[in-house]
């Protein structure tokens, strides 16, 4: 900004991307020119190592390109490596906040293929716990979007929350982040001792902060300021873009295959699905927060109807898929994640691809950032909420 | 609930689904299958823009989400794409199957980015794989998932895992080789030809395999030292027995100078390496291991395939001695070994 002889001048008014000559104009005359701006791929807006590429004019943004596979890991080749029992100790690694919905879903689709029948109380064993893990998972977006936005406050009492959902998970998976806790048949263990007691305490305790975030976040003047109308995203482009999740719901759709293609027990209870009107940041992070409240409604409901009974089945010794393939999808807390898990009729898999929502929705983010001012850019980029991870694989 | 319910009644069937596509496309729809629960409809290359257009805007399908594309290895005869489209009004899912025309030579698919947006990065994440080209996309390039300098194409199945290459998988149960019993087939992955691992993995692989000869050459040998001592000649003998490969000259000498017979077969054996290294020294460079490394010594998935029958066997004993000791009968040892696999997967 500091050569001005040498730098090109945008005529005022003119379209861009056509190619403008050095243009003498009089001082005082309002002067931009093109450039990129690179965030990322180690910047704190972008929450991993995740770079976008901005073309602005001025302040605005006219083009976005992001840059992905900073953390490629190969998991689709190395599942191809892998027992069928083996492939969900890499799975639940894509998405480090929901560990236990990824590998819940390679759990169903290799159980679809070798037709087993899992035991009930495993069934709702596992939605409770996906449950608890959408709520963890969305506790730390919570967090981070306020963040992102200037306030830090919120991140400590998202963290007071999910210590205590940690906790929980830890006292029966033995894991914070990688639960490891789906078999293939069921569940690794029966729940310990003493957890649904401490299941409904923690629910009706966090059914009791959620007023707390409406209060801190959702009715601040300044986030509503910096999010309405922001980053508006239309129904028919992100669906066309196969946007799913909180993302998805803000523009008005209600799809989420709990409730449209049920899996486990979700058809036997209601499950409610919090939609937006406007598909703009103030719209996904609603979305986000009513999902935590209908995540504890399912919750109560699962505390209610969990049965007793093996959580397991015994495996044969060998555990094969049939020759074929399947397409298996589940409401992951960012989205739908699905799995086309093909099999030769051998003991790894033929191919796995994973579907992560993620990486989807990112998909979305050139469309988003189009016109929109710097300082928006960050409030759209926080509110598409996305893992790294989950976008690279 | 109810109104999902009442929108599901709206939808086709899959046959139906399947003949209004024949309807409109004719012989381009190939077949169909429901197997696990998931509608398959095979589509001829020349009707695959054609079919994700129609089941777009035909008003009975309406699949307006882009689930998403994948490549699928199908060995001789190339690739396939497939796409999952699911629709948001009816319920119904998809899955559009083509073969790529070319063959493994030149895979060619349409692309389908004019019809969803989505197909953007999903073509290009499948070109970066799988190096199908899919005319019609906006840019390829750079590619999205891997490197921008990457060589090969890393999902097809002649691209071999380098890590795999480089060392055996470290566990008993090889998950990839078995037979029709059961039985695990041991062979030696080979370093992949065109296009796999490109020359700098081929090198790792290459100084993984030499650092993990000599690193099991070392733990053999503290291996039956310690067992010697242990448990005795008896077990020493076993051990030592189905290969007897020491260097007689030291043997013979140590023993004539009153050591007693298991330090001068450890001392020979160890005189043995040091030797066949040195000749291997003395021929030189990195063909050194192919040479005469190749074939006095046993090659490095030999080795850990020695190596692993010894632990099993270890295994076993140790697991007779237990039910021994305590005196439980054979089933408790039968339910021992599959828990100690288990402990195995998950570490």
């Amino acid at each position: 900004m500091s050569d001005l002889s040498t730098r090109e001048r945008v005529h005022p008014g003119s379209a861009p991307g056509e190619d403008f000559h050095l243009e003498i104009v009089g001082d005082g005359d309002f002067q931009t020119a093109d450039m990129k701006l690179s965030i990322g791929p180690a910047h704190p807006a972008t929450h991993g190592v995740f770079r976008i590429v901005l073309e602005m004019d001025g302040e605005r943004v006219t083009g976005a390109r992001p840059v992905i596979g900073y953390m490629h890991r190969g998991f689709e080749k190395l599942a191809e490596h892998r027992d069928y029992r083996q492939i969900k100790a890499l799975v639940n690694r894509h998405d480090w906040l929901s560990g236990f919905s990824n590998e819940l879903g390679v759990a169903l689709a290799v159980e679809r293929m070798m037709e087993m029948e899992v035991p009930d109380r495993a069934q709702w064993i596992r939605m409770l716990l996906a449950e608890w893990n959408r709520i963890l998972n969305h506790l730390m977006f919570i967090g981070s979007y306020a963040i992102e936005l200037g306030a830090i406050t919120p991140m400590f009492y998202a963290f007071r929350e999910r210590e205590d959902i940690q906790h929980l998970l830890e006292s029966a998976t033995g894991g914070r982040l990688h639960f490891t806790y789906n078999q293939v048949g069921g569940l690794k263990i029966d729940l310990p001792k003493g957890f649904l007691r401490q299941s409904t305490e923690l629910s009706a305790l966090i059914r009791k902060r959620v007023p707390d975030y409406h209060d801190l976040v959702l009715g601040n003047d300044i986030f509503q300021a910096r999010t309405v109308g922001v980053g508006p995203l239309p129904p028919e482009v992100a669906l066309s873009l196969g946007v799913t999740g909180p993302t998805l719901h803000a523009t008005g759709v209600p799809e989420d295959s709990r409730v449209t293609e049920p899996y486990l027990k979700y058809g036997e209870i209601d499950v409610d699905v919090p939609v937006g009107e406007n598909g703009d940041s103030f719209d996904r992070f609603y979305c986000l927060l009513a999902r935590i409240s209908a995540s504890l409604d399912i919750i109560d409901q699962i505390h209610d109807h969990l049965p007793a009974g093996p959580v397991n089945t015994k495996l044969p010794k060998m555990v094969k898929a049939p020759e074929g393939a399947t397409y298996l999808r589940t409401e992951n807390p960012l989205g739908q994640l699905g799995y086309w898990l093909e099999s030769d009729g051998g003991r790894t898999p033929w191919r796995l691809k994973m579907r992560t929502p993620s990486f989807s929705n990112v998909q979305a983010i050139p469309y988003l950032l189009e016109g929109v001012l710097v300082p928006d850019a960050i409030a759209v980029l926080g509110s598409v909420f996305f893992v790294v991870g989950d976008i690279d694989r | 609930m109810t109104d999902v319910l009442a929108r599901q009644d709206r939808a086709l069937t899959p046959e139906e689904t399947e003949a209004l596509l024949r309807d409109r496309l004719g012989d381009q729809i190939l077949s169909s299958s429901t197997d696990f629960a998931t509608f398959t409809v095979w589509v001829a290359p020349g009707g695959w823009h054609a079919a994700a257009q129609l089941c777009r805007d035909e008003s009975l399908l309406a699949y307006d989400l882009f689930d998403c594309l994948l490549g699928v290895d199908a060995r001789d005869d190339g690739f396939d794409v497939v796409a999952v489209l699911y629709s948001t009004s009816t319920g119904n899912r998809i899955c559009l199957r083509t073969r790529c025309e070319g063959g493994r030579d030149a895979p060619v698919c349409p692309s389908l980015t004019d019809v969803y947006r989505g197909a953007d990065w999903m073509e290009r994440e499948t070109y970066d794989m799988f190096g199908i080209d899919f005319p019609g996309h906006p840019g390829l390039e750079p590619r999205i998932l891997t490197v921008e300098n990457f060589e090969g194409w890393p999902l097809r199945k002649d691209f071999h895992l380098a890590s795999r290459v480089a060392k055996p998988w470290p566990g008993v149960n090889e998950p990839a080789e078995l037979d029709d019993e059961g039985n695990v087939i041991e062979r030696e992955p080979e370093v992949g030809g065109a296009p796999g691992p490109y020359d700098l993995d081929k090198a790792m692989a290459e100084q993984a395999r030499a650092v993990n000869a000599s690193e099991e050459d070392q733990e053999e040998g503290e291996g039956t030292g310690d067992d010697a001592q242990a448990s005795g000649s008896e077990q020493q003998d076993e051990d030592e027995a189905p290969a007897p490969e020491l260097d007689q000259e030291t043997y013979d000498k140590l023993i004539a100078e009153g050591k007693s017979e298991r330090i001068a077969r450890s001392k020979a054996k160890a005189a043995l390496i040091k030797k066949q290294r040195a000749g291997g020294g003395d021929t030189g460079g990195g063909g050194s291991d192919e040479g005469d490394g190749g074939d006095d010594q046993p090659s490095a998935a030999e080795k850990a395939e020695a190596r692993r029958k010894e632990q099993a066997e270890a295994r076993r004993k140790k697991a007779e001695e237990r039910a021994a000791e305590t005196g439980q009968d054979d089933d408790a040892s039968d339910e021992g070994a599959p828990g100690a696999d288990d402990e195995e997967e998950q570490a």
